[in-house]
């Protein structure tokens, strides 16, 4: 049993089971995520979800009050240090030290990873415009975070988690920071968590996605299976029509005779269903991203 | 534990304070200097001077280096790098010691060098200048157990006043004991029981609370 569990560590890039921590006002409960090695992975939840505890979590910085956490193959409890040389995270609410320049942010970087990449530094620090001599505190919000990301790249960690990082971006910022997070994918044994409560963001990028919401993991699947199960479907009904009983069916909205319901669990089968309630297919719609995280944050708070 | 990590961020923290560090060395120097002038005027400001630099550096030290990485976030950026929690403790405290100590320990070897030196001092007066700045080191090590329990800038700077207004009494006292009272008017440097004692019990205050301050350190949950 215990050859298999390795096994299957030793394919995850991140194992979280059943992982909880009780704040004041805020509870993580029970978060079960794994995530296979050289996929990307979204995490997306409303601000307060617990996007960035799970995370915190994942980098040994917080201490959850039960649960197993596994990081690359290791115990991030016993192996912080181990692990840490191999993830690179970014957090929104990260900051360097203000005084100092971008080059002495990375010769101390660089003095604490024996794999930082040289040639790699310079050329995103090119490609990313920023001035190495420059200070911390006279660069823009997005100078910011293109020098962090610079810091946790050249370093070729196997894992990426970042949270939220293109919050506060203009366009042309995001597009590249986005352009250097896919460079990083094509490399395919690099994992990367990424979190956001933007949709689009994740959509881009992401093999998987997590939905958070309220401490919990309310889904989580392939992307092109949650495109491909969620509809929106409108139907005309007749006098008295209740929607059939099938999982994954929720009513939206109701106006006059027509009706509009929102799957799930989409087949061809819930034509036939419909049909034989009485209710007559107008359209057949998919769902966005974002309209598939809207709907399951609504319908996990009941 | 990796004492190359532990070196690194120490070094980190010397260098990010070395503007500080070089100004209240300066500001050490001088007025150690300026108590041991021959004006009883001078000589007195320069010892409030004196004291106060050792007070003033000691919070501003723990503000900077060991606040300031917390309520600045620069903290997370350190945490994420390949650093235990032990590591941390073991740099942050050491720095934040070595820091204070270097201009501590100047205006200590100063007042006790120019006691000989300067013609018109007692050089009785010698055997309480250990034991003030003794005092100073111990409010300094009571400030940073408050600094990593609380993580608080205003529970330190109580802490701070706290130590400030006792040391005022301390002294009081300590001149108030006959036989210190006799000595520091003399040439005649004897080493009394009572202040004996009292640099005794002082180092086990500095000792107890940096190890207190470690424990406490490393114990810790959530480090951010």
């Amino acid at each position: 049993m215990s050859a298999i569990n390795n096994t299957v560590d030793s394919q995850l890039a991140i194992h979280l089971e059943s992982v909880g921590k009780r704040y004041k006002h805020f509870e993580l409960k029970n978060v079960s995520l794994c995530i296979p090695k050289g996929t990307v992975a979204g995490l997306i939840g409303p601000n307060g979800a617990g996007k960035t505890t799970t995370m915190r979590i994942l980098m040994g910085l917080v201490t959850p009050d039960h649960g197993t956490v596994r990081v690359l193959g290791q115990a991030i409890s016993t192996n912080e240090t181990a692990v840490k040389k191999e993830v690179g995270y970014f957090s929104d609410d990260m900051r360097l030290y203000k005084p100092e320049s971008v080059s002495w942010h990375i010769q101390f970087v660089k003095s604490l990873f024996p794999s930082w990449d040289d040639e790699y530094a310079d050329e995103l620090t090119r490609r990313f415009g920023l001035i190495p001599e420059q200070s911390i505190k006279s660069l823009s919000h997005g100078q910011r975070v293109k020098t962090m990301l610079l810091l946790i790249l050249a370093r070729r960690p196997k894992l990426l988690i970042l949270d939220e990082p293109t919050n506060g971006l203009d366009p042309v910022a995001k597009y590249e920071v986005h352009t250097e997070i896919m460079r990083v994918v094509k490399d395919e044994d690099r994992t990367i968590l990424y979190s956001s409560h933007n949709t689009q963001d994740v959509e881009q990028i992401c093999d998987s996605i997590t939905f958070i919401d309220r401490g919990q993991v309310i889904a989580s699947s392939d992307c092109s299976e949650f495109l491909a199960k969620w509809r929106r479907i409108k139907v005309v009904v007749p006098d008295g029509w209740h929607p059939p009983a099938l999982d994954g069916l929720g009513l939206d909205s109701e106006l006059n005779r027509y009706r509009v319901l929102t799957t799930s669990a989409y087949t061809e089968d819930v034509h036939e269903l419909l049909n034989r309630s009485g209710a007559a297919i107008e359209s057949v719609e998919a769902l966005s991203l974002e309209e598939i995280f809207v709907q399951s944050v609504i319908r996990g708070r009941g | 534990m990796n004492l190359q990590a532990i070196k690194i961020l120490f070094l980190k923290d010397l260098f990010l304070s070395r503007k500080y560090l070089f100004a209240y060395l300066v500001a050490g120097i001088a007025c150690s200097f300026l108590a041991c002038a021959p004006s009883k005027t001078l000589s007195f400001l320069g010892f409030i001077l004196t004291i106060t630099v050792a007070i003033a550096s000691g919070i501003h030290l723990i503000g900077t280096l060991m606040l300031g990485e917390s309520t600045d976030q620069t903290r997370l950026f350190i945490m994420s790098l390949p650093v235990s929690l032990l590591e941390y403790a073991i740099g942050k405290i050491a720095v934040v010691l070595t820091t204070y100590l270097i201009p501590w320990g100047t205006m200590l070897l100063l007042t006790t060098g120019l006691t000989f030196i300067m013609p018109d001092a007692t050089r009785g007066a010698i055997i309480v200048v250990p034991a003030i700045y003794l005092f100073l080191l111990a409010g300094f090590s009571l400030q940073l157990i408050t600094a990593v329990a609380f993580e608080s800038v205003g529970a330190t700077i109580a802490v701070m006043v706290g130590c400030n207004v006792l040391l005022n009494v301390f002294m009081m006292q300590l001149f108030a004991i006959p036989e210190v009272a006799e000595i520091v008017k003399g040439d005649a440097i004897v080493w009394p029981s009572s202040v004996v004692w009292i640099v005794f019990v002082e180092l086990t205050i500095v000792v107890l609370s940096i190890a207190f301050a470690f424990a406490m350190q490393t114990r810790k949950r959530d480090l951010v």
